[in-house]
């Protein structure tokens, strides 16, 4: 996979296979923000990819903020959905997950606190259309 | 015997205290308490907990009329939850357990929602059909005995409690989504939209994503782009969705109840709170002829109680733990009989 990628999603399947895609690409240290409405499918996605690397038991961290998961890599799965400030992640020890250099982080929601995001990471953004087809956009993000 | 139970697994902190069978104190921090002994800090936060623990445990003590002595097991959540709150009541617990020189137990979250029902007057019954339902967590489970746990079913991607509070926030309702979608609810027609929940054929787990965005389609499509919902349609909506999400949680229950012995039915964890939920177990229960077992609002969010009771059933099965036991932010896999 060529970043920036984008693709128009149909089916389950296709999402599927931009997902192993996109693991083939991806190593320890990255930090991967998903962007994107309620069911545009940010969950999925990040299933599909912990699927990849042996982990099943990967589902949504919204209640829990974070979910970790240990397979062939290990996972930090971030929800910013139900933050409310800042100072809430910096609490839960937030730097000390972007800062293990020896696991990926997913964030959903990345977007509502941009400004704790580290200055490399890559942009998942999902569309959910209006006839139900899907928008897949992966790009590789330079803050500043 | 004293048990003491410490809970900090994610926004509530709360202190029990069981003393010779019997709960003494249940408290859980509120708004107040946090104004009362902290000031503001963050809602969600590992200092909101540490701040919270000590002023709960001596309100627990008075209320129980013990001396921190006279406690002779601390019990306290392990996990799952997020590891920065966990370590605050672990970490305490741990401390008083040296201190003390008493026996310190780690409790795994979900037991002690599993458990909660023998908190009750009226207790279950092995073995036990148990839908575990929170913000966090969807789990069905057969309960054999207080030690075997067997995992029939879990959700693969939201907890129905994660459903509630995001189709709240599409609605305009606020949070928590819960109770705000049960008022909203009553008010509305169940059977006016028609919402699919997913069935994983033939299988026990659930699938709460696709229902949620079937809501956001439902509304993008009828009330786009402006969203302005009028209050009778939000209500229809409420109790549509409300209705799809309680049928999901019968549908398995009753697949469950005609393939296992079951001899009690109980629900926990913090949807369990639903009144439509409840009622709705009640009908399955007497349609099975099984005795339900529902434990009380105060038992069904997140409570010490329900660790310190399962902190003392670990405790008399005669397992010993070291001080170097840390916190599991996941369910730890295997840790349920599949």
């Amino acid at each position: 996979m060529e970043l920036p990628f984008k693709k128009e999603i149909n089916t389950e399947l296709e999402t599927n296979s931009v997902a192993e895609e996109f693991a083939k690409i991806i190593s320890e240290g990255d930090v991967i923000c998903l962007n994107g409405n309620l069911g545009a499918g940010k969950t999925y996605f990040v299933k599909q990819i912990a699927a990849i690397f042996g982990i099943k038991n990967a589902s949504s961290p919204t209640f829990a903020i974070v979910n970790e998961y240990t397979g062939q890599k290990k996972i930090y799965h971030f929800d910013f959905y139900r933050i409310n400030e800042v100072n809430e992640l910096y609490d839960i020890g937030f730097n000390d997950y972007i800062n293990d250099a020896d696991s990926i982080v997913f964030i959903e929601w990345a977007e509502l606190f941009p400004d704790v995001l580290p200055s490399n990471t890559i942009e998942v953004k999902l569309t959910l259309n209006e006839d139900n087809t899907r928008v897949i956009e992966i790009n590789k993000n330079g803050r500043r | 015997m004293n048990i003491l139970g410490i809970e900090s697994s994610c926004d509530e902190t709360s202190v029990a205290i069981i003393s010779n069978d019997k709960l003494t104190a249940n408290l859980v921090s509120s708004q107040e308490f946090h104004t009362k002994y902290g000031g503001v800090v963050p809602e969600l936060s590992s200092r909101a907990h540490l701040q919270m623990v000590i002023p709960l445990l001596k309100d627990a003590l008075k209320k129980s009329e013990l001396r921190l002595d006279e406690i002779d097991v601390i019990a306290a959540t392990a996990g799952p939850g997020l590891v920065g709150a966990l370590l605050v009541g672990l970490t305490f617990a741990k401390g008083l357990a040296y201190s003390l020189k008493k026996p310190f137990v780690p409790v795994n979250h979900i037991e002690g929602h599993i458990f909660s029902g023998f908190l009750m007057d009226e207790k279950p019954e092995f073995p036990m059909l148990v839908l575990a339902v929170s913000g966090g967590h969807t789990l069905l489970l057969h309960v054999k005995s207080f030690y075997e746990i067997v995992k029939l079913g879990t959700t693969v991607d939201d907890a129905a409690g994660e459903a509630f509070d995001k189709v709240a926030k599409m609605l305009g309702l606020g949070y928590p989504g819960g109770p705000k979608i049960q008022k909203a609810a009553s008010e509305g027609d169940p059977k006016k939209i028609k919402f699919p929940v997913a069935d994983l054929a033939g299988r026990y787990d659930f699938s709460f994503s696709g229902l949620k965005t079937s809501v956001l389609r439902h509304i993008q499509k009828e009330y786009g782009p402006s969203l302005q919902i009028p209050e009778a349609d939000r209500n229809d909506i409420a109790a549509s969705f409300q209705y799809a999400v309680i049928k999901a949680l019968i549908r398995n229950s009753e697949r469950a109840l005609k393939n296992y012995d079951v001899k009690t039915i109980s629900i926990a964890g913090g949807v369990a709170a639903n009144k439509a939920l409840r009622e709705a177990f009640a009908e399955l229960a007497e349609k099975y002829n099984k005795k339900l077992v529902v434990p009380s609002m105060s038992y069904c969010g997140d409570n010490a109680a329900m660790i310190a009771y399962r902190g003392q059933k670990v405790f008399e099965s005669g397992k010993t733990f070291t001080l170097g036991y840390n916190a599991y932010p996941s369910l730890p896999e295997g840790i349920f009989q599949d």
